[in-house]
């Protein structure tokens, strides 16, 4: 190319730079914002359906969209770079399954469903403009799914005081939503030498209704087979066990006599961290050597500042329809899993076969059909000891109480009986339960 | 079969075109709808005897592999009749007919034995799917005569053509098709339904490479003649609750 030849370029270059700077400007004026997208190919020539959140219901419906609307252009958003199952996690506590067994990679989830998944936290959406703001760029959809699960919410032990609340985030996590709290707390038992070991349930409609039970068996059952002097303290802001109670109350009167103090209708009112003791709301004082304090829930963050949220049972939870899962005065948006105001059972399980019923519901407004609700199941095992593994499980639907405008459950059956081959079986069931689920998101 | 359902068949991806007339010839248990051949192959004991229809205990689980290698089919005798030209759906909408058991008393049945759910099937370590008996209780279905599958209570109706009674399984169970001959031995001769062999090789490549040394291996199709033995002897633990 000759010398003149090359200036000519430049300059059409900076001109058309220069142009399409001030038409950037100018469509920013008119929209008050000014965007800066993510590069995302497409995989689909349909609609773009975006799913903020990875897990058990953005998987889920991530991976139902492309099969029951396959032109369909889905991103899911995901802030980790894998997923580590919550699931099972109590187990792994105590070594009865290893880490792999948690562990599975969002790019096999991919690329064997054929949606795009973006590695980025969503700090906003834009819903004038149908644009999620992201930490690696803007994402423009057509429909968008908002599972981002759970957070905590201290305010009724701290009442506002942020430094109490860091240091039982740090020291004393509750183990309900990162890996990262899991391994604080399996690293607290490994060094455990003796005393109490304080475990909470908390009140509202919490994640994963058994878990903190289930945790309490298999903490007593590694103290008792390793001969660790330790007892756990449950206490529980509930009058009762709120599920499987047969099952959870003869496992602690059986098993774990020495092991397991069950507190009911004990919630904490004072910390004295310094001193490890906590104070309930009828002054008994608990003393010690290590905890995992597990406060209320709510909707995560992200419902909140995109305006999305309502209080309810829980606070800041998604404002939806239930049976169409849409945002009230936003129909493009849908909400479920554990952000769903509803009082269904905060479960995996439960969150999972919501994605089925979420997607199918997208797709036919696709096809220009109307939305049909289906109730979402719950399925749901808790290990009561380890090596071997013995289980019980709950398995239920959900009804609409018209009278009292609430769900109900609906056709419950319950397996409470973790004696003799039964309880083997669920164990197996257990791991089986979980190994499905796996290959329902990843494969 | 008119040449629409023909045409059908052939778009389903899942089957492959078989001539009508064959179908007619051959085979009673279907119409031809969702079918597709494989391997004729006999089914045989441990020491290569042909098996006779009727010599099969009632409501007993037998499990032999179908039509690849790597994939499980458990063989009952339900001891009862089984209900005829049962009309069925896949989770596609596609639509097809179970035309009915096998044997003198149409009682025998053979399901591909993959759950259609999340791809649960019985190992050498352990059986999570299987027949449950008349009269035996368990958490997802209160009088058994069904196909569970205890990893998340899917039940199956085996006397319908192994249609969804409850829980999260998609669509009916892949029927085995047998043939009896006239000295009453026993053949499988093709799948009717949707499988999900497709899924099912992929998501357990790492197990098949252990349990039969290459992945491959498992996929390839079984030749001539297939063994038959009890589940509970298969499997070190039937597992029902
Ligand atoms: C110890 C324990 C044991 C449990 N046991 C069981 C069990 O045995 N069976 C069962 O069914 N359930 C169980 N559960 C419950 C189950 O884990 C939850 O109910 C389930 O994870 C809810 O799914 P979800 O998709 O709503 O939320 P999550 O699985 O929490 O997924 C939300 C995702 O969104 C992502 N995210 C959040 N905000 C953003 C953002 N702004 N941008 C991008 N990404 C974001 C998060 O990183 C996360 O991956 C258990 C939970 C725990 C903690
Ligand atoms: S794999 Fe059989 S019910 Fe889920």
């Amino acid at each position: 190319m000759k010398r003149r030849e090359l200036f000519k370029l430049a300059a059409a270059a900076a001109l058309t730079s220069a142009t399409a700077n001030a038409a950037e400007k100018k469509k920013s004026k008119e929209s008050k914002s000014s965007f800066n997208f993510a590069l995302l190919p497409k995989n689909g020539k349909g609609k773009r359906v975006v799913i903020i959140g990875g897990g058990w219901a953005g998987l889920s419906v991530a991976k139902r969209l492309k099969e029951y609307s396959p032109n369909s252009d889905v991103v899911l958003i995901e802030q980790r770079a894998h997923f580590v199952s919550c699931p099972i996690s109590n187990l792994w506590l105590v070594d009865a399954v290893d880490l792999e067994f948690l562990t599975h990679s969002y790019l096999d989830a991919a690329r064997n469903n054929g949606y795009t998944f973006f590695q980025a936290a969503a700090y906003n959406i834009d819903r004038k403009n149908k644009v999620v703001l992201t930490t690696n760029g803007d994402v423009k959809y057509d429909y968008l799914v908002v599972a981002t699960g759970i957070d905590y919410d201290y305010s009724q032990w701290t009442k506002g005081d942020i430094e109490l609340e860091y240091e039982l985030r740090t020291n004393y996590p509750p183990g309900f939503m990162t890996h990262s709290e899991h391994q604080v707390i399996k690293e607290k038992l490994e060094d455990f030498e003796e005393g109490n070991f304080i475990l909470t349930v908390p009140g509202g409609n919490y994640r994963c209704l058994p878990a903190p039970y289930e945790r309490a068996c298999v903490i007593a059952d590694y103290f008792k087979k390793n001969k660790i002097k330790g007892k756990v303290i449950l206490l529980d802001e509930n009058p009762d066990i709120t599920i499987k109670k047969k099952g959870f109350h003869s496992a602690f009167n059986e098993l774990y006599k020495d092991y397991i103090q069950y507190v009911p209708s004990a919630k904490i009112e004072k910390f004295d961290l310094k001193n490890k003791k906590v104070e309930t709301e009828i002054g008994d004082v608990y003393e010690f050597a290590d905890a995992a304090f597990y406060p209320r829930v709510r909707g995560s963050k992200l419902l909140e500042i995109a305006g999305i949220a309502k209080d309810g049972i829980n606070k800041k939870e998604a404002n939806i329809d239930p049976f169409t899962y849409q945002v009230k005065d936003d129909p493009n948006i849908f909400c479920c899993g554990d952000v769903r105001p509803m009082a269904f059972s905060k479960s995996g399980n439960t969150a999972n076969s919501e994605g089925y019923v979420v997607a199918r519901i997208i797709a036919n407004l696709i096809e220009g059909k109307k939305p049909t609700w289906k109730s979402p199941h719950t399925t749901c095992y808790s290990a009561v000891s380890t090596d071997p593994i013995r289980a019980i499980s709950v398995d239920a639907d959900y009804k609409w109480d018209k009278t009292n405008k609430v769900f109900t459950f609906a056709n419950v059956k319950l397996n409470e009986k973790w004696q003799g081959k039964m309880g083997l079986h669920t164990g197996k069931g257990l791991l089986e339960w979980a190994k499905g689920m796996y290959r329902d998101m990843f494969d | 079969m008119d040449r629409r359902g023909f045409l059908k068949v052939i778009g389903g991806g899942l089957s492959v075109a078989i001539a009508p007339s064959l179908i007619t010839q051959t085979l009673r248990a279907e119409d031809g709808r969702l079918y597709k051949t494989y391997n004729k192959v006999a089914l045989v004991d441990s020491k290569g005897k042909a098996i006779k229809a009727s010599s099969l205990q009632k409501e007993t689980n037998y499990i032999f592999a179908y039509p690849f290698l790597g994939t499980p089919v458990l063989l009952v005798d339900l001891g009862e009749p089984t209900q005829k030209d049962v009309k069925l759906k896949d989770e596609k909408g596609q639509e097809y007919i179970f035309k009915g058991g096998v044997g003198k008393n149409n009682s025998i049945v053979a399901v591909s034995a993959i759950c259609q759910h999340n791809l649960t099937h019985p190992t050498k370590d352990e059986s999570f799917f299987s027949y449950v008996k008349r009269g035996q209780k368990s958490m997802a279905a209160k009088n058994g005569g069904v196909f569970l599958c205890a990893a998340h209570m899917s039940v199956y109706d085996p006397k319908a053509g192994g249609k969804v009674v409850s829980g999260p399984a998609p669509q009916p169970l892949a029927n085995i098709i047998l043939e009896i001959d006239k000295d009453d031995n026993l053949y499988a001769v093709g799948v009717l339904g949707s499988d999900k062999f497709h899924d099912y090789f992929k998501a357990f490549k790492r197990e098949f490479k252990k349990s039969f040394g290459s992945w491959r291996k498992a996929k390839e199709e079984v030749q001539e003649k297939t063994t038959v033995s009890l589940l509970k002897e298969y499997s070190k633990d039937i597992i029902v609750y």
